[in-house]
């Protein structure tokens, strides 16, 4: 291309952006706005989806990194990140009406790139530990204590606005710069290329290198992927075993499900089983040696003993009623949006009923994603 | 031998072992219903001196009733197992109860400490008392009938 032989009115198209990052940019765009849909409005009913996305992040932050080295021309790291003087540089001249032309990012723009690139990445370590800690899931649960999760998870939710701040931003320079620019910018993005216009900093030749991208991604991927799955198949610190004492299931789970005994204090327990002949409505009593081994079993395994979620909520009980787990302020919270009708309608029954719509309930798990609702009804 | 021969051996090993597994344990349940009967059959004559066998309209009188002194969760048997012994049952937690009829669950009343331990809880919540022996014998040859 000999641009010394066209007319200044000519503008000549060159491409910019590679497949690589026209792909990154729009994935990541979507992976982003639904992970932060699911985050910030569906919360428990959706971290199934928030998970995917937040998983398809990571990797597609993984292949900017790996591309960023073995990707385009402009794709590459060493062709903007910029030094601390052409930053100033373009600070200064940031009102200038006729900027210095950039084919590739400008400084401005490559430090925001490689912020929202440290940001995606902090926000998917930080809901990683939460997820490990608050939830007990995924690689991190069996080193992750509750407290850390419940630590965690608000960094990651103060990282999330922090990402929305930026996207704005990003959104905003994008549009600044176009209009500056006289370029659509967000077509460029599109159809990767832009106008070659003197003067133009034009990238230093590189050639894209996708099948060894294409290894590297994948060999990280496969490597991460074996690790999470290693790990999560171990069990979460702090989490009780799945096994319910058998007496208890067989005496208790007859009437209904055997509440996993982190679901209430000891005290509580004590309080239940010292007066079974009058066992909410119902005579429940039993000998007095199977009524002493299922308290005594039940006292031991109580929620002050463990480190999940349910143990965590449910250790605080309602002063008046201390014996209900449907009382607790905690179970009213998570409860609140559900019409009283739907617990007494089949196959609910009853509010007691935990397995209804928890699938896990059995387990003591009470993950979010093993929530089915009956249908028709919203919460 | 031919080859197969084996599998399909054992298959009709299995399929003929079966049934007269199934009847063996049902022969061994009533046997040991029986022995749960004579039991209480034992217990009702020194209630009752005159005590003559039990019958399983009164038993089934007693299932349908509803006692005055039931409690208010539970006014009657029929109120968990339904007024049809056949039928499954649901407790007020929601959990599904076997069906009471011995046609269908052929296991029912076949081991005393169980059989004793429902009695007793759920006499005290619908007749607000414990059951005398009759009650119970006649509560247990009604549903042996269903």
């Amino acid at each position: 291309m000999d641009q010394g032989a066209s007319p200044a009115r000519v503008t000549l198209d060159t491409p910019v952006w590679d497949r690589g990052v026209r792909a990154f940019h729009w994935l990541l765009a979507a992976a982003v706005a639904g992970a932060a849909y699911t985050g910030f409005f569906d919360k428990r009913l959706a971290l199934r989806l928030h998970l995917i996305l937040g998983v398809a992040v990571m990797v597609l932050v993984a292949f900017r990194l790996v591309w960023g080295f073995l990707g385009g021309s402009y794709a590459r790291f060493a062709s903007f990140v910029p030094s601390p003087r052409a930053l100033i540089e373009h600070l200064r001249r940031l009102g200038d009406p006729h900027p210095a032309r950039h084919l590739g990012h400008n400084p401005l723009g490559a430090l925001m790139v490689l912020g929202l690139l440290c940001v995606l990445a902090a926000i998917a370590a930080t809901g990683t530990v939460a997820l490990g800690g608050f939830l007990k899931q995924g690689p991190l649960a069996p080193f992750t204590s509750f407290a850390t999760g419940q630590l965690l998870l608000q960094v990651h939710k103060a990282l999330a606005i922090l990402l929305v701040a930026m996207v704005v931003a990003h959104l905003a320079g994008v549009a600044f710069e176009s209009w500056r620019q006289h370029e659509n910018l967000v077509g460029a993005m599109l159809t990767g290329r832009k106008r070659v216009l003197p003067p133009a900093e034009q990238a230093a030749p590189a050639r894209p290198h996708p099948r060894a991208a294409a290894a590297v991604l994948a060999a990280t991927v496969a490597a991460g992927g074996a690790g999470v799955a290693l790990l999560a198949a171990r069990p979460g610190l702090g989490v009780p075993p799945a096994r319910l004492d058998p007496t208890y299931v067989a005496d208790c789970g007859a009437c209904h499900m055997a509440y996993p005994p982190e679901l209430l204090p000891a005290p509580s327990w004590s309080a239940i089983m010292a007066d079974l002949s009058h066992h909410f409505g119902e005579d429940a009593s039993l000998g007095p040696r199977d009524t002493a081994a299922i308290a005594a079993w039940l006292r031991a395994n109580a929620a002050t003993r463990w480190d999940t979620l349910p143990a965590h909520l449910f250790r605080t009980v309602d002063p008046a009623k201390p014996t209900l787990i449907t009382a607790t302020p905690a179970w009213r919270r998570l409860h609140r949006a559900i019409p009283a009708a739907v617990f007494r309608q089949q196959p609910v029954v009853s509010a007691a009923n935990c397995g209804a719509c928890h699938r896990d309930a059995a387990s003591g798990r009470f993950a979010p994603q093993q929530i089915v609702l009956p249908r028709g009804v919203k919460a | 031998m031919r080859r197969g021969a084996l599998p399909s051996l054992a298959v009709a090993a299995v399929l003929g072992l079966l049934p007269a597994a199934v009847a063996a344990s049902v022969a061994q349940y009533a046997a040991a219903r029986q022995a749960i009967l004579s039991h209480y059959a034992a217990e009702a004559r020194r209630e009752d001196p005159n005590f003559k066998g039990f019958s399983a309209s009164a038993g089934q009188a007693f299932f349908l009733a509803h006692p005055a002194a039931a409690r208010p969760a539970t006014p009657s048997c029929s109120t968990c197992h339904t007024t049809n012994p056949r039928n499954w049952g649901m407790t007020r937690a929601g959990k599904r109860i076997a069906p009471v009829a011995v046609s269908v669950t052929p296991s029912r009343f076949t081991d005393l400490h169980k059989v004793e331990l429902w009695f007793r809880r759920n006499c005290n919540s619908v007749y607000g008392r414990p059951c005398t022996a009759i009650e119970k014998g006649d509560y247990i040859t009604f549903m042996a009938s269903q």
